[in-house]
């Protein structure tokens, strides 16, 4: 794993993350193919596409998965290069991935994994962090008892994804990604995840969303939020969030016949 | 050093059995059972993986090893990497006297505390072994060496010929004892003897729990490590051992253990080797009565070159006895660990499972597993699992993504790996026993 720390670009205006040309290969295939992406703070953008446009590579790749190879182009957080960091250095610079498929963590508690990373990134001390979490966790339906399971084992899809939104609100990030948050997932914990986004979006934390399905989009309002459309490893179309509806009631396939982006 | 005949390391025997009988007073019954185990002793056959036949007779030529502080009167004396460790695992000043042997120095060798003797009185009897020879010499004789022959290999007739230290537990008919009792603080000087013998006899429907050894790095003087426990387990007996392993790295040791299990009685035998010495080379046996059940549970780390054999023989003689032979290891650096359980069913209804757990921590460490199920009867259940691999990428990301450093995130998959294991050890132990493997992982990154 690389350790190169980030290095500082000066840059103008507030933009936060600037994803430039982005070229990413895993195991010998390029997936993705020149993306370029802005968001300024605060901001709520979603990234949909058909299966295997890029969309888990692209939020994989800017939280720093060693398995994404970036083989071209540049990603900068706060003008700060973070193309080569490892991923826990990103998380401490405010981005943080809400994962599609959160992995089981055998013999690790819940709350005591909570503890260590308050500690590590907001240096809270674990008394104080252990109330914290238990009272944050009682909002997504998780009992104390709960918290002394292991990391994501025998979750269920539901349980997997709120805890993934969790750890977003302890630990609040600058930037979230989430990664198909709605797939999965049953239509109580599907409610309750989608007001903790909008509620961690009102207190000032970017979102970027991944999904397939928009399902998760239905509770918000469209002029908040920006649409961005992949298409084999790049962004073809960016619109409002109204286009949305257009894309469900058309497909993907349709839209892009039409803005000639199937070449 | 020279080459030693078996001749000569007879005769080196024969000596320090007069001077072992002489130290202890031994009542003469116990001389004949060393002398007769150095009779064995020469047409016993030598079956050891590491240590050879020469090797062997060098070691008994010249047990301790040189280098160790002949007289140890302070800490300062202790070598410095080992008191360099003991500050690093936060080990307390008390504490770190005992396991330099310090504590004990003005005692004969047993402590007691107040709370032990009021328990003497309700039917525990905790003692070093020597002298529940002269103590108890019926009880004794009809427990010692009985799962166990002499002969059966230079090993044992060895150990049996120059046996020193090691207790002597008995628990009451019906007595449940409410505290793990903590034998390396009991009675310290036997727990680090090179040859200790014990034994274990409780009487139907008691309970307890012992744990054997230190978490902490112990400070031994001899380079080879013969212990050996018979445990005599009545009907519906609970009981725990625990054997808590942290060998300097000059040692060779060759754990003995064997338990007879009565009826309905639980047996849970758990070996945490975090300090497995150079070499470790253990086949505990167990023979289990009708619904008795075993579990042997071994959580090992291996480092550097060390080299750990883990055996374990469950023999389920009664209807409806069951036996659990599980181990995890982690495999650091260009460490050998080997496993080969056996359980036999020679019962109807008997149950049997293997599993082995490894996490190879280099591309050089070496872990192998040999599971063994023998069923003489039609309707046992026998079975056996095992996964051997690496930490995956995919876990690290998931915890790195969260803020821990690689290292960190290591520590954590690596601790978490064997928790579900350490189920049973007293939380005191479990700190050390987490600290002790943080250490090795962040010495292997």
């Amino acid at each position: 794993m690389l350790k190169k720390r980030g290095i500082n670009v000066t840059h103008g205006g507030e933009l936060m993350l600037k994803v430039e040309n982005l070229h990413v290969s895993a195991e010998d295939r390029e997936i993705l193919k020149g993306v370029n992406l802005k968001i300024n703070p605060g901001e709520f953008h979603v990234v949909m596409g058909p299966n295997g446009s890029g969309k888990s590579t692209l939020a994989l790749t800017i939280a720093g998965h060693p398995k994404y190879r970036v083989t071209a182009g540049s990603i900068v957080f706060e003008n700060v290069e973070i193309t080569d960091l490892p991923p826990d250095e990103r998380v401490k610079l405010g981005i943080l991935l809400a994962f599609q498929h959160p992995h089981e963590v055998e013999g690790v508690r819940i709350i005591e994994f909570l503890q260590q990373v308050l500690m590590e990134i907001k240096g809270i001390d674990p008394v104080e962090a252990y109330d914290r979490i238990v009272e944050v966790a009682k909002d997504l339906w998780f009992t104390e008892e709960d918290l002394k399971r292991y990391v994501n084992v025998g979750f269920s899809g539901g349980e997997r994804k709120r805890l993934e939104l969790l750890q977003a609100i302890l630990i609040e990030p600058k930037l979230l990604i989430l990664d198909e948050p709605d797939s999965g997932v049953d239509v109580d914990s599907l409610s309750v995840i989608s007001r903790k986004i909008e509620e961690l979006h009102q207190r000032g934390t970017a979102i970027l969303l991944i999904t397939h399905y928009g399902r998760i989009l239905q509770h918000l309002d469209p002029s908040r939020f920006r649409v961005h459309v992949m298409r084999e490893g790049r962004i073809v179309l960016e619109r409002g969030g109204e286009f949305v509806k257009e894309i469900e009631e058309r497909g993907f396939q349709k839209i892009f016949e039409e803005c000639g982006c199937d070449e | 050093m020279s080459e030693i005949t078996v001749q000569e390391a007879k005769e080196i025997t024969a000596a320090e059995i007069e001077n072992l009988a002489m130290r202890n007073r031994e009542p003469e019954w116990m001389t004949r059972i060393r002398y007769k185990a150095l009779e064995a002793f020469e047409r016993a056959p030598h079956r050891d993986p590491i240590i050879s036949e020469d090797e062997l007779l060098r070691f008994i030529a010249k047990p301790e090893i040189s280098g160790v502080p002949e007289n140890i009167e302070s800490l300062d004396d202790l070598p410095p990497e080992m008191k360099a460790l003991l500050d690093r695992l936060g080990i307390s000043e008390v504490e770190q006297k005992y396991i330099a042997g310090l504590a004990v120095q003005t005692d004969t060798g047993v402590i007691y505390n107040e709370f032990l003797k009021e328990w003497e009185k309700k039917g525990l009897i905790v003692l070093p072994t020597e002298e529940a020879v002269k103590k108890y010499p019926d009880i004794v004789k009809r427990h010692f060496l009985r799962l166990f022959e002499a002969g059966e290999n230079k090993l044992t007739a060895y150990h049996t010929a120059v046996w020193n230290g090691g207790i002597f537990l008995y628990v009451k008919e019906g007595l449940k004892v409410p505290f793990p009792l903590h034998l390396f603080f009991l009675i310290q000087e036997s727990a680090l003897a090179q040859a200790p013998h014990i034994i274990i006899i409780a009487e139907p429907n008691s309970e307890f729990h012992l744990i054997e050894g230190c978490t902490a790095p112990i400070l031994v003087r001899h380079s080879l490590h013969l212990d050996m426990t018979e445990a005599y387990l009545g009907e519906g007996v609970k009981a725990q051992l625990t054997v808590l392993q942290n060998w300097p790295e000059y040692v060779h040791t060759r754990p003995m253990t064997r338990a007879r299990i009565g009826k309905g009685a639980r047996f849970i035998n758990t070996t945490v080797g975090l300090g497995t010495g150079r070499s470790n080379i253990a086949n505990p046996r167990y023979w289990v009565d009708e619904n008795g059940y075993v579990e042997l549970n071994g959580i090992i780390l291996g480092q550097k070159d060390w080299y750990v054999d883990l055996g374990g023989e469950m023999y389920l003689q009664g209807r409806g006895a069951a036996g659990i032979n599980a181990s995890k290891a982690v495999i650091m650096d260009e460490s050998t660990v080997i496993t080969r359980g056996i359980i036999r069913a020679e019962a109807p209804k008997t149950k049997g499972h293997i599993s082995c757990d490894a996490l190879l921590m280099s591309d050089r460490a070496t872990m192998e597993t040999y599971p063994g199920l023998v069923s003489k009867v039609e309707d046992a259940e026998l079975s056996h699992e095992a996964a051997i691999g690496k930490i995956r990428e995919e876990e690290l990301f998931y915890l790195m993504s969260r803020g821990l450093s690689e290292e960190k995130a290591t520590q954590l998959i690596v601790k978490g790996f064997l928790e579900p294991m350490l189920k049973d050890i007293p939380m005191e132990f479990l700190v050390e026993i987490r600290k002790i493997i943080e250490l090795a992982v962040s010495g292997g990154m």
